[in-house]
């Protein structure tokens, strides 16, 4: 079973590019994201890396996932700013009339404010997309490697990977202490109204964190007995190198962004 | 492999609590622990093993916090003086649960983790490395995953990548409680293996009566933070008295030969395995084999 | 024996886990009479969790049925069937959340949607069976292990149902915590319950169930009483279990000193030797004069 960040074993040219490629094309993909305004280049974005994850032959069943997980947000994003984003172009009429002081113009559903949540959606979906498609393609030790060589401390690379490695255990978890929970005849998650929902989160999360507090205490205690940390001058057995195919994607990559920011900027 | 460095463990009035505790998790501990030994640790959850097991690296109290007095000197390395780095290289620990204590992605990057922090070269390492897998019964694993592994394979692994450490002592902290039977036989013939043909001087906290009394010189007893006896497996099973005090499970063919003693009948010696009972019981009723 | 005189019916019983297409269980059949004691051994993968998780409704059966207290596990929900069998998880941390044993016990019921004096009245019996009594108030998170293993039981003993299932209850556990927490199952058991353990710890079995059914590669190996399963130690190595080593004992002695070739306790084979040993003079001990007279020592 395997999480949306889980390493899946693979051979395509994405998955043996070194892992500093890859990393730097995720920094630029997301700061990309983080700048762009335009509809149409969010939309090549988001479709780039579509191209890419199926390339790398990642199943299009967990995109689909990735995608039905953030359904809710998008249907709230877009609630949201059709109805508030200062549009004016009106598409359904305010339930009250705009002269009506201070709640005039409720209601009012706008095609400027549609247009923005569709941006705002294509931005989460690419920023939501890029992340996986870099820990599934790398396995963690060597995720871990490309952030050390890059000049990140190995503590705080540690610590980054580490996150990464509790996901999919955290899931597990989360998993069998739905299981026990619905021994005891806990069936709010399935068929409890939202505010019900909210208030019987404890029984899921409590355990989880305590859990996860424990994991977290005799984790330490192993990694201590085991010098994580002693020295600066850490020593790897394994190492990684960097190759043409490597430095051609980085300029694809730069490339690309470069390309992305000024379209953004010329196609107003 | 024999180590240069005198593995001794002195434990000199020690006492020992948690932070923010007011109880003491060790109380005026005082033993001595000689090279090449493989000492068990008996005694009740609670009772201090596994409190014990983790001073004896340093973690208790450099990384637990709390207040120790007393000290305790490994390998002539004060635990409290020595960095935890210095005094992982004297001394390897396994714990309790074998998901927490591996955490990487093949059982090379595993044994090689220790290596790795204290900066022994690449060669050296893979050198330990493959040593340290043949001696737990792991060789050819390297490129497992450790999740994949058996309950038994991964305590092994946990001892393996201790063992990369080249430590002169080995404390395993409860390492069978979470295994079947097979596991328990695999991990207790490994650490045997390593006392006999290494020399490893082995701290062993457990509840296994049977397995302490078929490879152990030496027990010691802790009940609520203190050392209540100690001795030869034989002197502690037999002692009716500190096993109606301290609830630990003596073997079966022990708990027998107590149970007859109960009841005004002795074997001749008491019996900790299951040939000595058989002897026993054999000499007590029938024909002299 | 008839249907309603049945807790559990597994009939056929066939898991496979998917992705991988797994096999974990390969054509089980198991009947378990009300008010049965039983234990369930085998080894690692045998199937022996895949089949408690079946019994409760958390697996439904690739193909097969498991009909528990008369209900099909594929056509009722969990919520139901845990009114009907008690399923105490081998990890008590992964369910604790409450802020006191009270609360935790009191889930259950609560979610059973029962009046809260009910409730009350679950949660004071619970307590009192599993003597928790002095804990009340606390976190239980922050308890000992063995106490935190006993609210588990008494949360699931709240939801007053009339079959216990044990996964691995005395893992971790020392050797107190191991006995409370057997004597619970065999309170139960006493009380008319049926009771199944899983386990990999034979002493217990031997010395707490009346039927063993053995596990080994998703099918049922032996099924019998316990006695009749210990006294087959080449069938268990099959499935790397061993009897317990008093058991181990009494099949190794030999037989002509008359003493039972089956024990699964210490007492069981104590008291024939401690009768032996009283007829037979002091001296006559030392040379080893065998004793003439009969003994039956079938199990």
């Amino acid at each position: 079973m395997s999480t949306l960040v889980q390493y899946i074993p693979g051979q395509t040219a994405f998955h043996r590019l070194d892992p500093r490629a890859k990393i730097i094309f995720m920094l630029l993909v997301t700061g990309v994201v983080f700048i762009v305004q335009n509809l149409w280049v969010a939309g090549a974005l988001l479709l780039t890396l579509i191209l890419i994850w199926s390339l790398a032959g990642l199943p299009m069943s967990m995109l689909k996932g990735l995608g039905k997980a953030m359904v809710g947000i998008i249907a709230f994003l877009f609630v949201v700013q059709a109805l508030l984003y200062p549009g004016e172009t009106a598409l359904i009429r305010p339930i009250i009339p705009s002269r009506v002081p201070l709640i005039g113009g409720v209601g009012k559903v706008t095609l400027e404010g549609i247009l923005f949540a569709l941006l705002l959606s294509l931005r989460l979906l690419a920023t939501v997309i890029v992340l996986p498609l870099v820990t599934i393609t790398t396995p963690v030790h060597l995720f871990l490697l490309g952030l050390v060589r890059m000049g990140l401390p190995y503590r705080w690379a540690y610590t980054t990977t580490t996150a990464l490695n509790l996901i999919p255990i955290l899931q597990a978890e989360a998993n069998v202490i739905a299981d026990a929970q619905r021994l005891r005849a806990f069936q709010v998650f399935e068929k409890g109204s939202f505010l019900e929902k909210l208030r019987a989160y404890p029984a899921l999360v409590t355990p989880l964190v305590i859990g996860a507090m424990r994991r977290a205490q005799l984790m330490a205690v192993a990694m201590d007995s085991r010098a994580f940390g002693a020295t600066r001058d850490r020593t790897y057995i394994q190492d990684i190198r960097m190759r043409a195919g490597d430095w051609a994607f980085i300029g694809f990559s730069v490339l690309y962004a470069a390309l992305a920011a000024t379209l953004n900027y010329l196609i107003v | 492999m024999t180590h240069p460095s005198e593995p001794t463990i002195i434990v000199d009035d020690v006492s020992y609590r948690y932070p923010r505790t007011k109880r003491y998790a060790l109380r005026h501990l005082d033993l001595t622990i000689h090279r090449g030994e493989f000492v068990a640790v008996l005694g009740e959850n609670g009772a201090g093993k596994s409190t014990f097991c983790q001073a004896l690296n340093g973690v208790v109290p450099q990384s637990r916090g709390g207040r120790m007095r007393g000290r305790i000197v490994v390998g002539g390395l004060d635990t409290q003086q020595a960095t935890v780095a210095e005094l992982a290289q004297k001394v390897g620990i396994v714990l309790e649960d074998p998901e927490t204590q591996l955490f990487t992605t093949s059982a090379l990057s595993e044994v090689a983790f220790g290596p790795e922090n204290l900066g022994v070269d690449p060669e050296e390492i893979l050198r330990r490395a493959r040593w340290a897998l043949k001696a737990v019964g792991l060789a050819g694993y390297e490129d497992h995953a450790p999740t994949a592994l058996s309950g038994g394979q991964k305590q092994r692994l946990a001892i393996a990548a201790a063992l990369a450490m080249h430590p002169a002592v080995l404390v395993l902290d409860e390492a069978t409680s979470q295994l079947d039977p097979m596991g328990t036989v695999e991990v207790f013939s490994v650490v045997r293996e390593l006392n006999g043909q290494y020399g490893l001087t082995i701290v062993m906290a457990t509840n296994k009566g049977e397995q302490v009394a078929q490879f152990c010189d030496r027990v010691l007893v802790l009940h609520d933070g203190e050392l209540v006896a100690q001795g030869t497996p034989r002197e502690i099973f037999a002692d009716a008295e500190l096993l109606g005090r301290v609830m630990i499970r003596a073997p079966q063919v022990s708990q027998l030969a107590t149970y007859l003693e109960g009841r005004d009948t002795s074997l001749a010696d008491f019996p900790i395995t299951l040939d000595e009972a058989r002897q026993g019981i054999v000499q007590l009723i029938g024909e002299a084999y | 024996m008839k249907d309603n005189d049945l807790a559990i019916v597994v009939e056929d019983l066939e898991y496979v886990y998917e992705p991988h297409s797994l096999q974990a269980i390969r054509g089980i059949n198991l009947a378990v009479g009300r008010g049965e004691f039983v234990g369930i051994v085998g080894h690692n993968g045998a199937g022996k969790t895949t089949l408690l998780k079946n019994l409760v409704g958390l697996l439904l059966p690739t193909s097969g049925r498991v009909i528990v207290d008369g209900l099909d596990t594929r056509q009722t929900t969990v919520a139901e069937l845990a009114t009907r069998v008690g399923y105490v998880m081998q990890n008590p941390d992964q369910q604790l959340f409450a802020q006191t044993v009270e609360e935790e016990i009191a889930f259950g019921p609560r979610n059973l949607g029962l009046a809260e004096g009910e409730v009350k009245g679950r949660v004071q019996a619970a307590i009192a069976l599993t003597g928790l009594d002095a804990f009340r108030q606390e976190f239980p998170p922050a308890l000992a292990k063995g106490d935190r293993a006993k609210v588990v039981i008494g949360s699931v003993l709240a939801m007053r149902p009339d079959i216990f299932v044990f996964d691995e209850p005395t893992t971790g556990q020392d050797y107190r915590g191991c006995h409370q927490i057997m004597q619970i199952a065999h309170r139960l058991h006493r009380q008319g319950h049926t009771v199944l353990v899983v386990t990999h710890d034979v002493a217990l079995v031997a010395e707490y169930t009346g039927r063993t059914v053995v596990l080994c590669q998703g099918e049922v190996l032996l099924d019998d009483t316990t006695a009749a399963v210990f006294a087959q130690p080449d069938m268990l190595r099959r499935t790397h279990v061993t009897p317990p080593q008093i058991t181990q004992l009494a099949q190794a002695l030999p037989r002509e000193l008359g003493l039972p070739a089956c024990a699964l306790t210490v007492e069981q084979l104590g008291q024939p030797i401690a009768e032996r040993a009283r007829h037979i003079a002091p001296k006559q001990q030392r040379a080893g004069l065998l004793w003439e007279g009969s003994y039956s020592s079938d199990c």
